[in-house]
């Protein structure tokens, strides 16, 4: 059996079908997404080429590098904040009583399978600043000089529709820890309480370092999920006020459709996959190289 | 083993049989529907088209139209739905959402960008350009003359582009459309204030309802809606209305005194407290809530919401007061009509004839509802005129007499970068962390290279 496996002609045959859908779907449409960044579009007619002047107006415009900003500030309350947080979730709902835990799943679970806009609109509710329910506490703690107007102000947009994506998928990076952790054998854990190791260290000689190809995933499923970021800023602030909560994808969809430069839309496109592709080498490259087995 | 495989080859047999056995019969069942042809498979599409019209099948079309408010849902509701059956028999017509501003631009944009258009659109003056060009929009002069509907508009000529082609049919209710501020009677009594007649006033009374617990004013601010609409305009209006007109001409920029101090107005009224927290955020219906449900005693909007809000007793409107001795508002006004605005007709539809005879029936179903507002329009249905609210008359009575009517500048001075990048600025302004000055410096390199007027 494993001579007919082991040829490269029956690898490429088994692999040829998905590779002619990711050819077909992924690679081929960046070509003439490449085309149209060199060129002067409208979406509609080509107005010429331009070289790489799209690249440098796109990179000589600061709500690009404000778009920048955010994505980056979104992937960092991902990973610093929603992965320690959905993390410790996990070991959280793993120390429970089988009844808890099936309701802590649910509930964990249900903001993830909610729509983003249903989700948004209850967030903007939640922020909306004359009666939103949490500046209503603020005031009824007598905290009034803490609150604001979330979704306005420079200082607070971001990290507030920032809160709102964290919200939305904890339960869902939770689970997939805690799917992890139950893959453990139990014997590793036993042989750790017979060693006088106490739940903490348990924790992180045992449970994290065996947890590392879900941490990879979550990690690279977390960072681009983060990367992608859009809909969440299309309901609830239209990427304003200005462009102060713009993200990449937003500015391009903005300068694509809302001022039909689709050049420059295209020309951010491609700078913005590179960094992508990049960003998931690192992770490939640098994270969780060793091979587990248990 | 042997056995084993002879039974899978078996199976596997068996499976194909049955799925091509099901795939011809269902051949068989669709060539024995059409029996009517004489030979299904020699008819050019072009045939079955005809074939399509004659058997009687209906011709499908598809609509996208303004869904934003609830003259837009009344419309549809009450005037398009219950009569397009009746009225245009042989059509069956899907009608797809289309929002509106942004919204709707983009996705218009977009199907045009797919080549998948509707047969009839909503058209607006800020996506027309793209459509022009790519021949997406029909010029309806020869319909509409052949089959005498321009004759039942009172003054055809306000439908011509500049190329004099006519691209969009509406019941010119938009020529009376021009943006107010509606207040509550009620709510102003119980302040103490009166209706103010300068801009000093304005603010003075914001003051006062604001430290009696109350949210002075409100208007839609997310994406820059209010600013780029009519806030701009008037605060540069009710100071010098000729430098307005100079700018929706292009015969100014924002380095014009006047303009920089429209600008600065608006960052006024947002620092004294005018609108409430998180403006820049407040979208249409909200906004639109605020006001009916007395949180706000004043709401900046244009008069399209007058026959809603005319079923409040306690509302009732005032111009935008005067900042300057150069502004009257009885003298000068800005209104909301563009002959691009109203139902268009995909210039690549397969059927142009119907397509237009849609798009009429949908203007007339928007006169027949703004009529039956006793709102003023100029598309004559032929109904006696209808008894108007007081509130209307009263508007009617202020609107029609003044002599200086400006266009908006949002319909007919912004190429789409211009327009998307003055939502942008707008919304900061509203802000109030954006200055007026940075406001001016951003528009005037903007509006340098704006497009639109490069004819």
């Amino acid at each position: 059996m494993n001579k007919y496996f082991s040829t490269k002609l029956s690898i490429f045959v088994f692999a040829f079908p998905a590779l002619l859908l990711f050819t077909l779907f992924c690679v081929y449409p960046l070509l003439p997404e490449i085309w149209v960044s060199l060129h002067k579009h409208d979406g509609f007619r080509n107005l010429g080429f331009v070289g790489l002047d799209n690249y440098k107006d796109v990179m000589a415009n600061s709500s690009f590098w404000t778009a920048h900003k955010n994505t980056y500030l979104i992937v960092a309350i991902s990973l610093l904040l929603g992965l320690p947080l959905s993390m410790m979730l996990a070991f959280f709902m793993d120390a429970q009583t089988p009844r808890f835990r099936r309701f802590f799943k649910t509930v964990a679970m249900f903001p993830a399978i909610l729509s983003v806009t249903v989700v948004a609109q209850i967030w903007v509710a939640f922020y909306e600043p004359n009666w939103g329910l949490l500046n209503k506490i603020l005031d009824s703690l007598g905290l009034h000089s803490w609150t604001h107007s979330w979704l306005t102000e420079k200082k607070t947009v971001m990290p507030s529709i920032g809160v709102t994506f964290l919200w939305q998928y904890i339960g869902l990076n939770a689970l997939l820890f805690y799917t992890g952790i139950k893959t453990i054998p139990k014997s590793y854990y036993e042989a750790a309480l017979i060693d006088g190791a106490n739940y903490f260290q348990v924790c992180l000689r045992i449970t994290i370092p065996l947890l590392q190809n879900v941490i990879k995933y979550v990690l690279i499923l977390s960072t681009l999920g983060s990367m992608a970021f859009y809909s969440h800023v299309r309901v609830m602030t239209a990427g304003g006020p200005g462009d102060l909560s713009r993200t990449v994808i937003y500015q391009m969809y903005y300068t694509a459709f809302d001022t039909s430069e689709f050049g420059k839309g295209n020309a951010i496109a491609v700078i913005f996959i590179l960094e992508c592709l990049l960003i998931s080498f690192v992770i490939q490259r640098f994270v969780a190289r060793e091979k587990l087995e248990f | 083993m042997k056995t084993r495989s002879k039974v899978s080859a078996m199976f596997l047999m068996a499976s194909v049989l049955l799925v091509t056995s099901a795939c011809s019969s269902g051949k068989e069942t669709s060539s024995s529907q059409s029996t009517d042809n004489p030979s299904p498979s020699a008819v050019s599409t072009e045939e079955t088209k005809d074939t399509t019209k004659t058997d009687g099948k209906k011709i499908k079309m598809r609509v996208i139209t303004l869904t934003t408010d609830e003259n837009r849902n009344n419309i549809m509701e009450k005037f398009i739905k219950p009569n397009i059956a009746a009225a245009l028999p042989n059509l069956e017509i899907e009608f797809e959402p289309g929002g509106g501003g942004e919204e709707m631009a983009n996705k218009l944009k977009t199907l045009n960008a797919s080549g998948d258009m509707p047969d009839v659109f909503w058209n607006d003056a800020g996506f027309f350009t793209p459509l022009k060009s790519t021949g997406s929009i029909l010029d309806l002069t020869s319909y509409i003359s052949k089959d005498g509907f321009l004759d039942k508009y009172s003054v055809p000529d306000a439908l011509k582009h500049v190329d004099n082609g006519i691209y969009s049919l509406s019941s010119g209710a938009d020529t009376y459309f021009s943006p107010v501020i509606f207040y509550h009677k009620d709510m102003f009594e119980k302040a103490g204030v009166k209706v103010p007649t300068t801009f000093d006033e304005l603010i003075q009374i914001s003051k006062t309802l604001k430290s009696k617990g109350m949210v002075p004013a409100v208007t839609p601010g997310k994406d820059g809606w209010g600013p780029k609409l009519f806030m701009l305009q008037q605060m540069i209006q009710i100071g010098d209305p000729q430098a307005m007109a100079d700018l929706v001409s292009n015969k100014t920029d924002f380095n014009n005194p006047s303009v920089k101090e429209g600008a600065a107005r608006i960052e006024t009224l947002v620092k004294e407290g005018v609108f409430p927290d998180g403006i820049s955020n407040l979208d249409y219906g909200p906004a639109m809530e605020m006001f009916t449900s007395k949180k706000a005693a004043m709401l900046w909007m244009f008069t399209w919401e007058l026959p809603n809000l005319a079923k409040d007793e306690t509302v009732d409107f005032f111009p935008f007061p005067s900042a300057s001795e150069k502004y009257s508002p009885t003298e000068t006004v800005q209104f909301w009509g563009s002959p691009l605005n109203g139902y268009a007709v995909n210039g690549k539809t397969e059927h142009p004839e119907e397509a237009v005879k849609l798009a009429e029936f949908l203007a007339m179903a928007d006169a027949l509802y703004f009529e039956s507002l006793g709102a003023p329009i100029s598309l004559q249905t032929g109904n006696q005129a209808m008894d108007r609210s007081p509130l209307m008359q009263k508007f009617v009575d202020w609107y029609s007499p003044i002599p200086n009517k400006i266009a908006s500048m949002a319909l007919n001075s912004l190429d789409s970068r211009t327009s998307a990048e003055m939502s942008t600025q707008g919304a900061n302004l509203l802000t109030g962390e954006y200055a007026a000055e940075d406001f001016n410096v951003e528009m005037n390199k903007i509006w340098s290279e704006n497009t639109w007027f490069d004819k």
